[in-house]
């Protein structure tokens, strides 16, 4: 069993990287890429140990999308000002919550809150089909030149109220809401298929904290879970 | 110069520069967070050291002081216009510091920004202690009285202006005393500077010029950024700068069920001070407000009916809207910010026109005190944003909603079937909901202390959790009714009379910590010690002394935060981490700006020295402490933290000023007994005040305001003497020793301010009390040991320098 999830694995590592490739064509200073290696190993270190995500943290560009003046901070780990009071979360987090939704090629994902993009990047990296909404108008048209420019070509995106979700594509295999305020819009959790996966992280501009995952069974009963990213365990260990 | 032009001078610089102060924490709580605030105002106010450290270098004459004088209350008004309008053009982002270098030295062009008023503004009042020490008294008197005289005003100015506007008061003010001087002042640059300045003043009111820009990571500016949306209501008061913002895409629904269906209504986000503060619905039909069943705050209705409820902390009236949607007789709500009131009063109104809902604009916790009749069902919302509960942004607001003698007096209220419900944001690991518990179980201790297991029950749903007391204990067919409503609504019960394990529901979790919390908490004292001492989070109840149910964070945490290189941050309590690093900062950079070149400048012999280093400091503590420690437990009288400040620092100031100037008709060595005396009386409010203000909690705002003012005079009469007493009998009018008793006060002032709101945090503002009492015990035993020799006017007086 084990060793047929290893292989299975692996192979959508390759699967992973082929994907990526077209976004990876163009050079890129080493600096960054050696940059980007650093933070996959940490990533690792806190935890994270899904082979697809990892592959795909490793492929997409994270310094093309944060803002000029952050691209040297661009491959630490914390969260970076994309403007409106919206962040591009810390990379640990974006490959917490992209291993939680066990994402695999071919999956389809709405994403509520497309920010840089950078998440919507991460998924298509893996080959999923993605569709991400942005109630910020010039956010959304950021993130949409840039995943194009970035050569993303199985993202879709658009300028849209997140709380009525993308009926005309429905139903998704996840759902990743980063924009919570409090309620999840019923839309997005009847537009989940029956064995989906929907992600919440709730947090501040410092981080997020923790995160809740809502689970549709495969009779459609929903399930929520509040989840402490693994990392943040020891923290609570020191601060008894 | 006749000899009320200096008082009148010092009076009026004074009184702008603590205007200027109070409105700067108004316009950072707004443009950033509170805490924020607190930690950019506390290193502006070196600026009042720092300008007697630069006088003891320099050594000015008494010529040159006096002439000195004259310019820098010109230049006063000149140094606050360019601070206001400078500081507003740094594009500092603070919550980047952590991890960009650059925004630190943003940080010091802010600070550096915000300390030149206060250090042009004190200049004035040192000079003229210098210029003529025999009226110390007077002198400082007139400095205090102007200070007091100075925050009334700047309360009174919120009233009517929004605070950025305000902001162009202080510089007004200092006009006024620009103005006094150049009456007297020589020369025609001088006549010239002071009109350049008063035009500046005036234009500043005429034409604001500098704007408030929110920091985007709160919800107006977000809320702002939505499509076709448009502010329509923007009110202020010193309590808060309300907005009302008509937004399509914006939807408040705390917690929702997820198994709602139906349809949204459309509804206007109000925020205070840049922050969400509920929403008010537009009038709807009842499919929309069907969505009120399905929040978890309705759960109380699931027991029956509620004829008479207390909404507390009422907010934009949706549980006065639950409540009129579940059929309930009567609603009374109270709600703290008057704007409110009027946005949610006009909304319910629209679409109830005939019911009996009585709203109250002020605080909850003194309506309670007062109100007489039983209710049905005492509830509290979530209240604030989604997220900040988590971020521990509130951490050092005071909130005397959430404590247990609160709690009594809730449960005190509830008929004999009633039930208080308290409903918060869950975190993960939970903070503030097993707080609650511990303290709802607490006051049932004192209420109805018997058959605990049957009288709480907590439902958690995929974002809040809410905790139901009820004294009478819930019935089985209660329990079953809550279960079946929660489980249509896919919530949780965690806790209810007759549960035998965790229950495993919708909502699942890893530990069941509102289980085991409230386990412990109905099992007994040994279970209940230790499930609080294991816990990661400090969550034992709090008391009106230490009223902080938002801070978590235990003392020792610390470490871990430091030693783990910032990657802790998620869990860090914002307002508690600005609070260490402003006692950090203010300590090295008082130490760096105020005592070292003191001490690199000046030859004073060791022993005097020490005696006037010691005495001024503590008196500088002393001082600072019982204002802090004041301002807290009056809140609890006077309702809310602003109107407490406003009465305890004109009260404290003003009468101080009187007895500053009334301390020039007494012999220097009064100063021991009026530490003395100051020791005991304080050692007395420690015991009795808290107690006066809940006994003076029923009465109308202005008794109070009138008992808080009484309570304070004798004490504040006493606290003006100590200063000018001391320079006259351990300064001696010598300007190296004046110059080290400015300084070490300065010093001791400013790391006292953090340090005061430490303890009070820790230990709590009566423990606060005590540590003033001992500091002036301290100044009294110090002025005892340095005997009866005292300056004297005709035999001794001479310039410093």
């Amino acid at each position: 069993m084990r060793f047929r999830a290893t292989v299975e694995s692996i192979l959508l590592s390759l699967a992973v990287c082929s994907c990526s490739v077209a976004a990876q064509e163009q050079d890129e200073d080493p600096k960054f890429k050696s940059q980007r290696e650093a933070m996959v190993r940490l990533i690792e270190n806190y935890g994270v140990r899904d082979a697809v995500t990892l592959a795909a943290m490793r492929e997409v560009k994270r310094h093309e999308f944060v803002p000029d003046g952050y691209r040297n901070q661009a491959y630490a780990d914390h969260p970076l000002p994309i403007g409106y009071g919206q962040t591009i979360s810390q990379p640990y987090i974006v490959a917490f919550m992209t291993e939680i939704l066990s994402p695999k090629p071919e999956m389809k994902v709405l994403e509520v809150g497309t920010g840089s993009g950078y998440q919507a990047a991460v998924l298509a990296a893996i080959g999923c089909e993605v569709y991400t909404v942005e109630i910020f108008g010039a956010l959304a048209e950021r993130a949409a030149a840039r995943l194009e420019r970035l050569g993303y070509d199985n993202v879709t995106s658009r300028h849209s109220d997140g709380h009525y979700g993308w009926l005309e594509v429905a139903p998704f295999d996840a759902v990743i809401v980063t924009a919570a305020a409090g309620h999840i819009p019923p839309a997005l959790v009847d537009q989940l298929k029956a064995g989906g996966r929907m992600v919440i992280p709730v947090g501040s501009v410092y981080g997020v904290q923790n995160l809740i995952l809502v689970e549709k069974d495969d009779q459609g009963e929903v399930r929520t879970r509040n989840l402490l990213p693994v990392r943040f365990v020891p923290m609570l260990e020191g601060l008894r | 110069m006749n000899r009320y032009a200096r008082p009148l001078t010092v009076g009026l610089i004074s009184a702008s520069t603590l205007a200027y102060e109070i409105l700067l924490v108004r316009v950072f709580g707004i443009e950033y967070f509170h805490h924020f605030a607190y930690m950019a105002i506390g290193v502006a106010m070196l600026g009042f050291g720092v300008a007697g450290t630069l006088l003891a270098v320099a050594r000015p004459n008494r010529v040159t002081a006096d002439s000195w004088f004259v310019w820098s209350a010109a230049m006063t008004p000149a140094a606050l216009l360019a601070s206001a309008a400078f500081v507003h053009l740094i594009p500092l982002d603070a919550t980047q510091l952590a991890w960009d270098g650059r925004q630190w030295l943003r940080l010091a062009i802010v600070y550096l920004l915000l300390a030149l008023p206060f250090a042009v503004g004190a200049l004035p009042v040192l000079l003229s202690l210098l210029v003529e020490p025999q009226r110390a008294g007077r002198l400082y008197g007139a400095s205090f009285a102007g200070a007091g005289v100075g925050a009334a005003l700047a309360i009174a100015v919120l009233w009517i202006a929004l605070p950025a506007r305000a902001l162009a008061l202080p510089p007004a003010v200092a006009s006024l005393g620009a103005l006094s001087v150049a009456r007297i002042g020589r020369g025609r640059a001088l006549k010239a500077s002071v009109a350049i300045v008063i035009v500046l003043s005036a234009l500043a009111i005429a034409r604001q010029p500098w704007r408030i820009n929110v920091t985007p990571y709160k919800g107006l500016p977000q809320v702002e950024a939505f499509p076709v949306s448009r502010r329509v209501v923007e009110k202020t008061s010193p309590i808060g700068w309300v907005v009302a913002v008509e937004a399509p895409a914006f939807r408040h629904a705390p917690g929702l069920s997820l198994s709602y269906r139906g349809e949204f209504p459309r509804q206007i986000a109000v925020f205070v001070d840049g922050d969400i503060a509920g929403a008010v619905n537009t009038p709807a039909g009842t499919r929309e407000d069907d969505i009120l069943d399905w929040l978890p705050s309705a759960t109380p209705y699931a027991l029956g009916d509620m004829k008479d409820v207390l909404v507390l902390g009422a907010g934009g009236g949706s549980d006065v809207r639950s409540a009129l949607v579940h059929e309930a007789r009567a609603v009374w709500a109270v709600e703290l910010h008057p704007e409110l009131v009027a946005l949610a009063r006009s909304s319910v109104e629209a679409e109830w026109p005939s019911a009996d809902v009585t709203w109250v604009a002020g605080d909850a916790r003194r309506y309670v005190s007062a109100a007489t009749r039983p209710f049905d069902l005492v509830t509290i919302g979530p209240g604030r944003a989604f997220g900040a509960a988590v971020a521990g942004v509130h951490a050092l607001n005071e909130d005397f909603l959430h404590t247990t003698e609160a709690y009594v007096d809730y449960l005190s209220l509830v008929s004999d079937g009633g039930v208080l419900s308290i409903t918060r944001w869950l975190t993960i690991p939970p903070r503030e909901n097993v707080r609650v518990i511990l303290t709802a179980v607490e006051a049932l201790k004192r209420v109805a202390p018997n058959d605990l297991i049957d009288k709480l029950v907590v439902v958690r749903s995929w974002a809040t959790a809410t905790v139901l007391v009820k004294p009478a204990g819930f019935s089985v067919d209660e329990v079953r009714a809550l279960m079946e409503w929660a489980g249509e609504r896919r919530f949780d019960l965690a806790w209810y009379p007759g549960i035998e394990g965790p229950v495993d529901g919708f909502n699942l979790v890893d530990d069941p910590i509102l289980y085991r919390a409230a386990s412990a908490a109905v099992d007994g004292e040994d279970a209940r010690r230790a499930f609080v001492d294991s816990y990661p989070f400090d969550v034992e109840p709090v008391g009106d002394s230490r009223p902080y149910p938002h801070h978590f964070l235990r003392f020792g945490s610390v470490r871990t935060f430091l030693s783990d290189r910032g990657s802790a941050l998620p869990f860090a309590e914002w307002g508690y981490v600005a609070l260490l690093a402003t006692l950090f900062q203010s300590a090295v950079l008082a130490a760096v700006l105020l005592l070292v070149p003191v001490a690199l400048r000046q030859r004073v012999g060791s022993r005097d020295l020490v005696r006037v280093v010691g005495y001024f400091s503590a008196i500088g503590l002393a001082f600072m402490s019982a204002e802090i420690a004041a301002i807290q437990q009056l809140t609890l009288l006077l309702g809310h933290p602003i109107y407490a400040v406003a009465a305890v620092l004109a009260a404290l100031l003003v009468f101080s000023g009187f007895g500053s100037a009334w301390s020039d008709a007494r012999p220097a060595q009064g100063s021991r007994l009026a530490n003395l005396a100051l020791a005991i009386l304080l050692v007395v409010y420690a015991a009795v005040l808290l107690w006066i203000a809940r006994w003076l909690q029923p009465a109308a705002l202005a008794v109070r305001v009138a008992a808080a003012v009484v309570v304070l005079v004798p004490t504040a009469f006493l606290m003006g003497m100590p200063f000018p007493l001391g320079l006259r009998h351990l300064a001696r009018g010598d300007g190296e020793r004046v110059a080290w008793a400015w300084a070490s006060n300065g010093f001791a002032s400013v790391v006292a301010a953090p340090l005061s709101a430490l303890v009070a945090l820790q230990v709590g503002s009566r423990a606060l009390l005590l540590v003033a009492a001992l500091a002036y015990a301290g100044a009294a035993i110090v002025v005892a040991r340095a005997g009866n020799s005292s300056f004297s006017v005709t035999a001794r007086s001479r310039a410093p320098g």
